[in-house]
């Protein structure tokens, strides 16, 4: 079993058709912009998980997850360097596009 | 369930006793080795037909004394994941010379029916929604890169092999 | 080379036709995660990080220049334009899509290359020496034995579901260039007195969270009898091995609880009551697959050629990648050359789709249209004569592919690390850049001498870091990447297991710890000594002082 997080959480997921990472959106949807990303605690975090579970369902993700978040404003980005590394793409091919934020710090 | 037969054994239905049931006279029934181990000749002349259910824990060498009262083996897969269930069947084939019927029970999936047939089950218990899966597997590969204790010789061998139908791939 | 006969064009079909159907019901719905991802592993598809990720088998490192230009292309078509050689001679795609997963598996069948069992617990990839059948310290060709391993454990029915992973590896040279003392089973080729050809066995060698040494079970098992005793082992590590542990399930976990003479008994047990049957292959079959490895005919040439000569002697950096990375062919006048895949600054082990094209044009011109791919992640072009040289190096460098860094401090092995791979704890590849960066110096480098770094992100040590003369390994401290120093490893003949330092560093401080170590050393060093002969003679307390300051 998962550890149990405390605090705000977002939802993390790959595409099936991609792999590709993907977040939550707070429309219900699925981004790759965790600036898009849906976060909450306790029943609010459930309801969540529980419309995001439909996507897995109908084969649309896979691996979802809820993740542990910082909230900066009203945005959510995840807080363990595992999913902040999802979030961000490869640090050393910050050319590969996708990815949110590339403001990667240099070694 | 579905039961697959990858040989053409006479393979039906058998009953697992439960453990301190008494078989009908005459019946199909299967038992634990301890079980086994222990019971008496009356209990042998009373069943009709009697196998062992195994896990895969089993060491073959605790099979051996009680194979001639046996009539089939089935091994019971806890996860398909459990590769153990194949080296007994290997064993019982190979080793023990085992000619009754060999059943794989349990999680096992259908990509791994010529695993099972290869390695000497003649039966698997499938549930229904995968019976075709199963067929459709059992039937993808022709010829394989290694000889079993069947009796199927490997490519390498069929490569040079003067039985020309042998070479057909 | 080996070429698929129909039967192997028939099993590789049979196979990609299985995994498009299983694609597509998955697509559909009608198979569930759980249940295709077993499925998917099987075909050398993981989900990673960012994606999924497939890995394909370069079988005993050996590729076509026609593989390699297949390479390019599907790395340029189905992904982001560059592929990713690993330490078990497997390339890897980081970003195909799923539903293009059975049209490349497609075109790979078609230049004879797969996916098969590159990943579960069954056994994989069978890895060699990269200067197989082209080294002028060889016994035999290694090649042809990996590939009957490869034949005989392709959909083995027994052992597709072992314990564990299980790797074999084999070295026909006198040198290790394999690191068979590290694997599963190791195969070292050997003649008896006899002069017949034949191998020593070792098993339960592994890294991993608990790194083993492995031992030799068998000193000569002559070569006709190699798969059957091959069924032996497994069998023994099939039916013994731990299931209820995964971190405990691989077979030296098993050789170290029963003892190796007790694994060599049980062994030659089994052994004896199968050697008759029909595992083994025919002579015919055994001569069938070594004429495929027969040596390329080279004609003898001159040793040496005065314009190659004379361009060394103007140029600095030719001389030195002369010097460091090109090895002693069998036949005179030849070379083997490595292609670095470690540019200074830059991502070891990747190579973009143009550089691939271009190592294969060049393999058609020089190297017999052969190419290896080495254990240490670089790229070699084997049979080059030597007057060739200089024009090759200048294509190489213009690419990127010049640097003349084989064997030396720069040359790292290093795994993908947090930058890709689901399982790691840190980041590896910008602490190889930052390693790279720090003595990107070649007259520095040289004078360092012989050094091999392998660093690892996680436990799994996929980046070898035990056997490392340097290990580096990536740990979370905390939620923080942390790295690990460990001194003294070695993945050659003479194996050793490398021993922690201390503490760790933080991303920077590696960097800076790495630097002191090479300072012990060279302040340490006797006349001609490398830097694992140092260690090996002075210990670990100078570079702790150095580094911890501890007394
Ligand atoms: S060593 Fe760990 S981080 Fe590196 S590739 Fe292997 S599993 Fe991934």
């Amino acid at each position: 079993m998962a550890k149990k997080i405390k605090g705000p959480q977002m939802l993390i997921a790959n595409r099936l058709d991609d792999g590709r990472v993907v977040f939550f959106t707070r429309t219900g949807g699925w981004s790759s912009n965790t600036d898009d990303a849906a976060y909450g605690e306790d029943e609010v975090l459930e309801s969540l998980l529980e419309r995001a579970q439909v996507f897995v369902a109908n084969n649309t993700v896979i691996d979802l997850q809820a993740i542990g978040a910082v909230i900066d404003g009203d945005k959510a980005f995840p807080s363990h360097i595992k999913h902040a590394m999802q979030a961000k793409g490869p640090s050393v091919r910050a050319d590969l596009g996708y990815q949110t934020s590339l403001d990667w710090e240099q070694a | 369930m579905a039961l697959i037969n990858f040989t053409g054994i006479e393979a039906g239905n058998w009953t697992v006793l439960a453990e301190d049931e008494q078989p009908t006279e005459g019946a199909k029934v299967a038992a634990s080795v301890t079980r086994i181990a222990d019971e008496s000749e009356e209990f042998f002349a009373a069943v009709g037909e009697l196998g062992a259910v195994v896990s895969t824990e089993t060491a073959y060498a605790d099979l051996a004394p009680l194979l001639n009262k046996l009539s089939f083996v089935a091994i019971e897969f806890p996860a398909f994941t459990d590769g153990r269930g194949f080296s007994l069947a290997v064993r019982l084939r190979k080793d023990l010379g085992f000619k009754g019927e060999i059943r794989a029970v349990g999680p096992v999936m259908p990509d791994q029916a010529m695993h099972l047939m290869r390695s000497g089950f003649d039966t698997v218990d499938v549930a229904d929604e995968r019976k075709e899966a199963f067929e459709a597997c059992a039937a993808r590969f022709k010829q394989f890169y290694q000889s079993d204790y069947r009796g199927a010789v490997s490519i390498a061998h069929a490569r040079h092999s003067s039985d020309e139908s042998r070479k057909a791939s | 080379m080996y070429a698929y006969d129909q039967f192997d064009h028939a099993m590789v079909a049979s196979r990609n036709a299985e995994f498009r159907d299983q694609v597509e019901r998955r697509l559909k719905g009608e198979l569930t995660e759980d249940e295709f991802k077993p499925l998917r592993l099987m075909n050398g598809l993981y989900l990673q990080l960012h994606a999924y990720m497939l890995r394909a088998a370069i079988p005993y490192g050996t590729l076509s220049a026609d593989q390699m230009r297949r390479l390019a292309h599907i790395a340029r078509r189905y992904d982001k334009g560059y592929g990713h050689f690993t330490t078990r001679q497997n390339v890897q795609f980081n970003w195909p899509k799923l539903s293009d997963t059975p049209d490349i598996l497609d075109e790979l069948a078609e230049v004879e290359m797969h996916a098969i069992q590159t990943s579960g617990n069954c056994i994989r990839n069978v890895t060699t020496d990269q200067f197989a059948g082209a080294t002028a310290d060889e016994v035999a060709d290694p090649r042809p034995y990996a590939e009957l391993l490869r034949q005989w454990s392709t959909f083995h029915p027994e052992f597709s579901f072992l314990p564990r992973k299980f790797k074999i590896a084999i070295t026909g040279a006198s040198a290790d260039r394999a690191a068979v003392k590290w694997h599963d089973i190791g195969l070292v080729l050997k003649q008896n007195d006899a002069g017949e050809v034949g191998f020593e066995v070792s098993v339960g060698g592994g890294m991993g969270r608990t790194p083993v040494i492995g031992k030799v079970i068998r000193d000569f098992l002559p070569e006709k009898d190699l798969l059957s005793y091959m069924e032996a082992i497994l069998r023994v590590y099939n039916e013994n091995g731990r299931r209820d542990n995964k971190y405990k399930a691989r077979i030296k976990i098993l050789v170290e609880a029963m003892g190796a003479d007790e694994y060599a008994r049980q062994t030659e047990a089994e052994w004896d009551r199968i050697k008759d049957a029909p595992i083994d292959v025919p002579e015919e079959e055994a001569a069938r697959i070594k004429a495929f490895f027969a040596p390329p005919p080279l004609e003898v040439l001159e040793e040496t050629n005065a314009s190659v000569d004379e361009f060394a002697s103007k140029n600095f950096l030719f001389a030195s990648w002369l010097n460091n990375n090109t090895n002693k062919h069998k036949v005179p006048g030849y070379v083997n050359v490595t292609i670095s895949l470690k540019p200074h600054g830059g991502i070891a082990g990747d190579a973009t789709a143009e550089q691939m094209e271009l190592v294969a044009a060049l393999a058609d011109a020089y190297s017999q249209s052969e190419i290896r791919v080495s254990h240490e992640q670089n790229l070699i072009l084997p049979h080059v004569p030597v007057k060739d040289l200089a024009t090759i190096w200048a294509d190489l460098d213009e690419a990127g592919l010049g640097t003349a860094n084989v064997g030396l401090i720069t040359d790292m092995i290093v795994c993908p690390g947090l930058d890709y791979c689901a399982l790691a704890n840190a980041r590896s590849i910008p602490i190889g850049q930052a390693i790279s960066n720090r003595f990107d110096d070649m007259k520095r480098i040289q004078d360092i001498g012989p050094l091999k770094i392998k660093m690892s992100g996680c436990i799994n040590a996929c980046g070898h870091h035990h056997a490392g003369h340097i290990g580096i390994l990536g740990v979370d401290r905390k939620g923080e990447e942390s790295y690990q120093i460990l001194l003294g490893g070695s993945g050659a003949e003479d194996a050793s297991k490398g021993t922690i330092l201390g503490p760790g560093f933080d991303e920077h401080g590696i960097v800076d710890a790495v630097e002191k170590v090479v300072a012990v050393y060279l302040g340490e060093r006797e006349e001609g000594e490398e830097f694992l002969g140092t260690y090996r003679r002075i210990g670990a307390q100078p570079f702790k002082e150095a580094l911890y300051g501890t007394h």
